[in-house]
């Protein structure tokens, strides 16, 4: 059931795919060469045929391609868990990256790959799963630190989210540090980064999010009735704690997925959700893979903006994301005052 | 009997501290159960047992003689509909889809609302006075629908029990009525309801027993006439009351004197007080507030002056209804008199019942306050007040106009 006043499911599911498509065309079209779409689609459909390759093939099915899709897949990661925070903090300012779980992420990530700095085939594997401990323990550690005066509210959990995040952040450039041999690629991978991108990556990715997504679309009802606040929702028959710690580690493995192979990226889970439910409004059903596509599509923009506004430099996407995301949690912060 | 609702010796609290001990309380269907209570005494944490935001660490509460643990989240939302204190709204839904939240519990895990849910919710929305705001953002509604909206929200789970915790504390006088008749309308169709009242008169009103919550604990149960009583109220409340009968509804009536914590504790002198017909009323109040010692007159039960000096605990002559003051009675006022240190007699009129009152001051006329103009319009004894009046006056009683200066005159004299 949708307000009159709002565009059905449906139909906005339906444009943002639409939109997604575009931008992904645009993202692998543009570059230090740039590919027509008529030449995109022929070469992606030799590449499926395996037909022989023709000669720009090769940039556009093994380095664009695979950047493209991993950046809507980080995007749609990182939206998604900004969503699953929000509903669950009962907070539009709650994000993966304030929260600091990206820096716990980071951190986790960090351990693993000096830990297996010489088994590349473990990393897939550990990476991922270091990410995703850290996200977790971090969360905990923020939420419980944020609780620690009695009832959870935004600014000890903001305040904690940063503390935590800082203290993160030097841990990892310690750890980083005592292993100088691989700082640069570290360096560069935590600022948030897609350069590396490659299949391996988008096949590792995809699962992660597909848990991640179809877990909490299946309980868009209780991300609702989370809204009306931990008590009422029990009284309506959520089994709450139960709920509280699924949306924590579904949280957590889109965090993980997202930085395990593209680093620190803020403000995407932040910015993401809040536009979505300007438009359609709060309800899950909708909010949550509207989020999703908006998430990718934003990260799609941000990647194409990282390669080409100072071509042949290429900037770190998270540096692209902190630029516009910063000054809208600002605006945010500012709106919220004014409304107090 | 079979309870839908029952609390079998429950001790309730949070984790690490205990709020209520053996709580025992059994709710059937087509009651309403109010729980009355000082702030803090723990009546929410009963009701919040329920739901399991408090925890039960010894007994054990049963819904349908089903016990509370071995229902799950949704199964218990089914059977209980929960009406909060106050509900926050911080998104925007419509009020349509507030109210369907409701359905919830009744909804599988791929199922959506079904036009079966909304006619439901619209229905419960009619009920509650709350249909035309269905599409409505349910953050820029005021505090009194979105109480009218949870009300609907729980009873979009058709509950066969409810529980309301002060839930019509943000409403206005009409909506609170109309909320509370609807609920009543409910019961008498079979829903057991557990409801804590903030408002004594309205628990009185509404409720068909009501139960004290202080101390740690639920008190004896039953119905308001039997449970709403002055020591009751001064014990539990610290609040002298005078407790009448509502004229119109005939429900029991609380009316607060005054805090047990604003006497002063400095002792003046004795005060007479002849009044009735709720003249003296206002100053038995004063006087009392002001640390005197105050008896009142000959009084006939079911005076409100009577139920304020006996609520206050104040030596007076109790008469039976519409008895008049014999010879006993006026030599008891007489002694009462001459023990007093200033006699006050307030503005009320005289006839043949009541004339031994002004009779038997006869020996205090020189510590005597009149309150008010004496003249025809106060005297239906033929003339008789009339004399008497004009014989305290003759050897020493004080005119006053009003209550103030009878005070200010009553210091002069102590």
């Amino acid at each position: 059931m949708a307000a009159p006043t709002r565009p059905r499911r449906a139909t906005v599911i339906a444009v943002l795919f639409v939109a997604l498509a575009l931008v992904m065309l645009a993202g692998v079209g543009f570059g230090a060469v740039s590919v027509g779409p008529a030449d995109i689609v022929r070469a992606i459909g030799r590449a499926i045929t395996g037909e022989a390759r023709a000669a720009g093939d090769a940039v556009i099915v093994d380095i664009r391609l695979p950047r493209v899709f991993l950046a809507a897949l980080v995007g749609a990661c990182l939206a998604s868990a900004g969503v699953l925070y929000q509903a669950l903090f009962r907070n539009p300012l709650a994000d993966p990256y304030i929260l600091g779980m990206s820096a716990g992420a980071g951190l986790g990530a960090v351990i693993a790959l000096t830990l297996t700095a010489s088994a590349t085939a473990l990393r897939f594997g550990v990476v991922p799963a270091g990410a995703f401990l850290g996200a977790v323990l971090t969360i905990v550690l923020v939420v419980r630190l944020a609780s620690l005066r009695g009832t959870l509210d935004v600014t000890s959990l903001l305040l904690a989210g940063v503390a935590i995040s800082y203290a993160l952040s030097a841990l990892t450039s310690f750890v980083m540090v005592f292993f100088r041999e691989s700082m640069t690629s570290v360096v560069f991978w935590m600022m948030g980064g897609l350069t590396a991108a490659s299949w391996p990556y988008v096949f590792m990715v995809t699962p992660m999010l597909a848990l991640g997504l179809a877990v909490p679309l299946f309980a868009t009802r209780e991300l609702n009735l989370m809204l009306l606040g931990e008590e009422r929702a029990g009284e309506l028959g959520v089994d709450v704690e139960r709920f509280k710690r699924l949306l924590l580690a579904v949280g957590a493995l889109l965090v993980a997925a997202a930085v395990s192979v593209s680093g620190l990226i803020g403000f995407v889970g932040l910015m993401t959700p809040h536009m979505v439910r300007l438009v359609i409004g709060p309800d899950h059903r909708v909010l949550l893979p509207a989020s999703a596509i908006g998430g990718a599509i934003v990260m799609v923009l941000a990647d194409l903006a990282a390669r080409t506004v100072l071509a042949p430099v290429e900037i770190p996407v998270g540096i692209v994301t902190a630029l516009v995301g910063g000054p809208f949690f600002v605006w945010l912060l500012v709106r919220r005052n004014g409304h107090r | 009997m079979s309870a839908r609702l029952a609390y079998e010796t429950a001790s309730v609290g949070y984790p690490g501290v205990t709020v209520i001990r053996e709580a025992s309380l059994a709710v059937a269907s087509g009651e309403i159960v109010g729980l009355i209570g000082p702030n803090g005494a723990g009546k929410s944490t009963l009701l919040r047992a329920v739901t399991g935001t408090a925890t039960v660490s010894a007994g054990r509460i049963a819904l349908l003689g089903e016990p509370l643990d071995t229902l799950g989240s949704r199964q218990r939302a089914r059977v209980v509909g929960v009406v909060p204190q106050s509900v926050s709204a911080a998104f925007s839904f419509n009020a349509l889809e507030f109210v369907l939240m409701g359905r919830h519990p009744h909804l599988g895990r791929l199922q959506h609302v079904e036009s079966a849910d909304i006619a439901l919710a619209e229905e419960v929305m009619e009920r509650t006075d709350t249909l035309r705001l269905a599409a409505e953002p349910v953050d820029t509604l005021s505090g009194g629908d979105l109480q009218r909206l949870a009300l609907a929200q729980a009873l979009a789970q058709e509950p066969a029990v409810l529980l309301l915790d002060e839930a019509t504390s943000h409403l206005d006088l009409n909506h609170r009525l109309q909320v509370l008749d609807l609920v009543r309308e409910l019961a008498d169709g079979g829903l057991a309801v557990l409801a804590v009242f903030h408002d004594l008169d309205l628990a009185a009103r509404f409720s068909d027993r009501l139960g004290v919550v202080s101390d740690g604990a639920l008190g004896p149960i039953g119905s308001p006439r039997d449970v709403l009583t002055a020591p009751l109220l001064a014990q539990v409340f610290r609040v002298r009351a005078v407790v009448g009968t509502d004229a119109v509804t005939g429900a029991v009536t609380v009316t607060p004197v005054l805090r047990e914590e604003a006497v002063t504790g400095t002792q003046r002198g004795k005060v007479l007080v002849v009044g009735g017909m709720g003249s003296a009323a206002p100053l038995l109040r004063r006087l009392h507030l002001a640390g005197y010692e105050v008896s009142a007159a000959a009084l006939n039960r079911g005076d409100v002056d009577q139920a304020v000096a006996e609520a206050l605990g104040m030596a007076h002559v109790a008469l039976p209804a519409f008895g008049e003051v014999d010879e006993e009675a006026e030599n008891a006022v007489v002694r009462m008199a001459e023990d007093a240190d200033a006699v006050v007699v307030c503005e009320v009129p005289f006839g043949r019942a009541n004339l031994g009152n002004l009779r038997a001051l006869a020996g205090a006329a020189a510590r005597t306050v009149l309150v008010g103009e004496f003249g025809p319009e106060r005297d239906f004894s033929g003339g008789a007040a009339g004399a008497l009046v004009d014989q305290l006056r003759a050897v020493g009683a004080v005119s006053v106009a009003d209550t103030e200066t009878a005070l200010r005159e009553i210091a002069r004299i102590t």
